[in-house]
């Protein structure tokens, strides 16, 4: 993937295009809000990744700017810590995700594999969600593991949909806070890994494929058996 | 001089100014008035005289008329009189001016050593003229003297007001000078310092009262800021301390690559501790400093508090605990829905964490939500303290979290106009937190059924 990284801390841009290099993506990196305009709107990127203070022009208005050339790309916005109400504000701009510094870089590269992923334009409305031999019924609100039918309680059939429209990504347990529970702060309990444990014992019985796989130090990732990817 | 400038002394001036002028301008219509009635009174006295010499002419002819004129001269009356021969030369009395002959009143103004006249001139019907004429200074000095009553009193008037006005700018000074003083001791630092009252009630007691309430504001947050710091000092120490002696543990220790491993794993642990204390702590100064109520708006309450528990149901139950609800629905009312939600989750967490074997989650009309617990409770003498910062009690420290979960919770209530308040559980066993709201909905509940009526 080409991104692009707008970011003004030397360290940080430093660290963080480094660790995407390593994964493989083409990285372009500008340190103030001006070059970073002019990159995002004169390249073609898969994903943005700015800062929200910049010198030059704040990342709020690169938003605003390349949105009003028309220019689609998925962007993630970084901001300090303690400024969680200014999310609404990001998204409100054009943002498509949001995240708080300091960050784990394994948070990092899950939203900028899922913000590549996501089909542009808004979700299509889906009636049935599919992968392998699971099926999700949108409309009569059934899920089905082959013949058998999971018994889900709600919050376990909103992570499993969430999960199924992100196949064989890679899903933090922050991102399932915010975009599941809609928590936009970190509860002292592990709620996250006691739900998908209750999901994992409902989805994948004794005998049958795991289809549902935690990732060390990141997060899960749901796919079909035989067909995982990374 | 400070006192040129007072605004009590502008007054005063002004008004001084005024009054001045206003006795100049009354003492000018008095001078006026006064000189015109004199005047009139001068002629009739005139009138009258000359009337009893055309008499004494009628009855003993010029000659008689010319001896009564020499008599009045002699006997030196208040007028002068004089006979005048048709050529114009005396005849008979006196005139200390020649005047041609004139027939009826006019005034001679005066030259040198002979005064101002006023003169009433006939002709007699043997061709003499008889003028008889009054001197016109002493009616000009009691018009004069008449006229200077006004200024006088203006002048002691305006006097009087610039007087007072010094001792007015004075007075205002001095209290101004004590509201100065002190705001100067709260700007160098001393904010226990107030002004001082002087009991009159008037407005400068009501405009001291309230600034007064802005000090008490402001030395309030300032302790709280305060607090705040001390507690991130005292607190984020520990586990900052820690991690620093971890790292240079492992620096002066064998390099090996499994023990680094564990090491930057539990350095990374205590980083991220000691980065959720701060996001809380910030969190809460966030919700005290009241900027989040310009983001209020309706928050559906019934489903929010049945959100957190369906959440939280399983964890509950892998501590080996039951989580019951008893959730009323329709409730919903004007608020911060992410801070609700983190209030509610911190109750339940925390009851789930410290309790016995059951948790009891409540959403009541008012609205409050209860969150009970059958566990050992905290003593009612810990209970203030138990709301504050980083208050962790003793028994607990071994238990996750940062020690701000209640506080949050109070900070959370006080941005909704509530109240936190911790109780004894039912029979006086556990603990009831109670997170009071008040800040009510104002538009119909969400649910569309319609409110309890409670007035």
């Amino acid at each position: 993937m080409r991104l692009l990284l707008i970011e003004d801390d030397e360290t940080t841009a430093a660290y963080v295009a480094k660790g995407l290099r390593e994964e493989g993506h083409v990285v372009d990196h500008a340190n103030n809000g001006r070059d970073g305009m002019f990159l995002a709107m004169n390249e073609p990127f898969d994903v943005i990744v700015t800062d929200r203070m910049l010198p030059g022009p704040d990342g709020l208005s690169i938003i605003r700017a390349i949105r009003l050339a028309g220019i689609t790309t998925p962007v993630l916005m970084l901001t300090a810590l303690g400024e969680v109400e200014k999310r609404v504000e990001g998204l409100e701009a054009g943002a498509d995700d949001y995240l708080a510094k300091p960050f784990a870089f394994a948070e990092l590269r899950a939203r900028i594999r899922a913000l590549a992923r996501r089909p542009a334009g808004p979700p299509a409305e889906q009636s049935a969600l599919s992968l392998g031999e699971l099926r999700m019924d949108l409309l009569q609100r059934v899920a089905t593991r082959g013949a058998r039918k999971l018994d889900l309680l709600p919050t376990e059939w909103r992570l499993l949909e969430f999960l199924m429209r992100h196949p064989g990504e890679v899903i933090t347990r922050t991102m399932l806070l915010e975009k599941v529970w809609d928590f936009s702060f970190d509860p002292t309990t592990n709620v996250v890994d006691v739900h998908v444990s209750r999901l994992r014992k409902k989805l994948d019985l004794p005998g049958e494929a795991p289809m549902i796989r935690t990732v060390r130090g990141a997060g899960y990732a749901l796919s079909a058996p035989g067909n995982v990817e990374v | 001089m400070r006192h040129l400038s007072s605004f009590a002394l502008r007054v005063a001036t002004a008004s001084a100014a005024v009054m001045l002028v206003l006795s100049l301008l009354s003492s000018g219509w008095v001078w006026w008035q006064a000189e015109t009635a004199l005047r009139r009174q001068l002629d009739i006295t005139i009138a009258a005289e000359a009337e009893g010499f055309v008499r004494e002419y009628e009855d003993f002819g010029l000659r008689g008329l010319a001896t009564a004129v020499e008599n009045y001269a002699r006997r030196r009356g208040p007028l002068f009189v004089a006979l005048l021969t048709p050529d114009g030369r005396i005849m008979a009395g006196r005139m200390p001016q020649a005047p041609p002959p004139l027939r009826g009143f006019a005034n001679l103004p005066g030259t040198g050593e002979r005064p101002s006249l006023r003169v009433l001139g006939g002709t007699l019907p043997s061709g003499a003229t008889l003028l008889v004429a009054a001197d016109l200074t002493p009616l000009n000095a009691d018009a004069t003297a008449l006229a200077w009553a006004a200024p006088i009193a203006g002048g002691a008037a305006a006097l009087l007001a610039l007087l007072l006005g010094f001792v007015g700018a004075a007075r205002m000074e001095r209290r101004l000078a004590s509201a100065t003083d002190a705001a100067r001791d709260v700007m160098g630092g001393d904010l226990t310092r107030r002004l001082p009252l002087s009991g009159r009630g008037d407005e400068f007691d009501r405009l001291t009262e309230t600034f007064n309430a802005l000090l008490g504001r402001i030395e309030a947050l300032m302790i709280a800021q305060r607090q705040v710091t001390d507690d991130i000092a005292h607190d984020l120490r520990s586990p900052l301390s820690r991690l620093r002696q971890l790292l240079e543990g492992a620096l002066a220790g064998p390099r090996e690559a499994e023990n680094d491993a564990e090491v930057l794993e539990r350095a990374l642990a205590e980083l991220d501790s000691v980065l959720a204390s701060f996001s809380a702590l910030l969190r809460i100064a966030r919700a005290e400093s009241g900027v989040l109520r310009e983001g209020f708006s309706l928050v559906d309450l019934s489903a929010l508090v049945e959100s957190c528990a369906e959440i939280y149901a399983p964890v509950a139950e892998e501590a080996g605990k039951t989580l019951k609800t008893e959730i009323a629905p329709g409730i919903a009312l004007q608020g911060d829905a992410a801070l609700l939600q983190q209030a509610a989750v911190n109750l339940i967490e925390n009851a789930v964490h410290h309790g016995g074997s059951q948790v009891v989650l409540r959403l009541c009309p008012g609205p409050v939500i209860e969150v009970e617990d059958d566990g050992p409770g905290i003593p009612a003498e810990e209970r203030a303290a138990a709301v504050r910062r980083f208050h962790r009690l003793d028994r607990s420290r071994s238990t996750p979290g940062t020690g701000l979960g209640l506080a949050l919770v109070a900070a959370a209530a006080r941005a909704h106009d509530g109240a936190l308040t911790l109780e004894d559980g039912a029979g006086g066993r556990g603990l009831r937190a109670r997170f009071a709201l008040t800040s009510d909905a104002s538009a119909p509940d969400v649910a569309g059924r319609g409110r309890p009526s409670r007035i």
